[in-house]
């Protein structure tokens, strides 16, 4: 996809830092916690699996800090929206 | 025949009696012409934001297969009802009944810590 080209060029260099003044290899090879082997169902009923993935002020946190690969961020961003409207979460 | 899972969120003070006889009233409708597979009530749980001024709300939940005229019907009534406050319903094409998120039998330390 164009959106991938795009992303690709920048996503190498500061592939999972927050600050410029981080050293670059704190976290690099993270994996994504969701797609190991045995990682918990992603659903909007599972509350205690989502907030961790909310900021403390209700904000979904973003791939690049949880490192959250992209279609479980997707499924994970589906299901806060759900449980929002329940007010789960 | 798909799959649905329906919750509704009713006010706190609705009393045993009026929920009763909310879930019976919803789970004919979903008898007419689909299958109830499993009904959830999660309690009085308290809400993350204010919800027309109240901080709890008692959640039923159901599972059930049907056809989607089912989920008109319930949601046509469920918006004229004035002891709801929110309902969702979800469509699955499998559902897995045994996994359950909200049975407290021992009381949740998880939710005084907010």
């Amino acid at each position: 996809m164009k959106r991938d080209k795009k992303r690709k060029g920048k996503k190498s260099n500061y592939k999972n830092r927050l600050s410029l003044f981080q050293r670059p290899d704190i976290r690099f090879n993270r994996s994504c916690p969701l797609s190991v082997k045995d990682a918990p169902s992603i659903d909007y009923k599972n509350i205690k699996l989502l907030r961790k993935y909310i900021s403390d002020t209700g904000k979904i946190l973003p791939s690049r800090i949880t490192s959250v690969c992209q279609n479980k961020q997707r499924k994970l961003s589906s299901a806060i929206k759900k449980a929002k409207i329940l007010g789960l979460v | 025949m798909a799959f649905y899972e329906h919750t509704f969120v009713g006010k706190q003070d609705l009393s045993d009696k009026e929920i009763d006889n909310l879930v019976s009233k919803y789970s004919d409708i979903i008898k007419k012409s689909g299958k109830i597979l499993k009904t959830e009530k999660w309690g009085l749980l308290n809400l993350a934001t204010k919800i027309k001024r109240n901080r709890k709300g008692i959640f039923i939940h159901f599972k059930f297969e049907g056809k989607n005229k089912i989920v008109k019907d319930i949601e046509k009534k469920l918006s004229i009802e004035n002891g709801i406050i929110r309902y969702l319903t979800v469509k699955y094409n499998k559902l897995d009944l045994n996994k359950e998120y909200f049975n407290f039998k021992k009381k949740n330390k998880f939710y005084e810590k907010r």
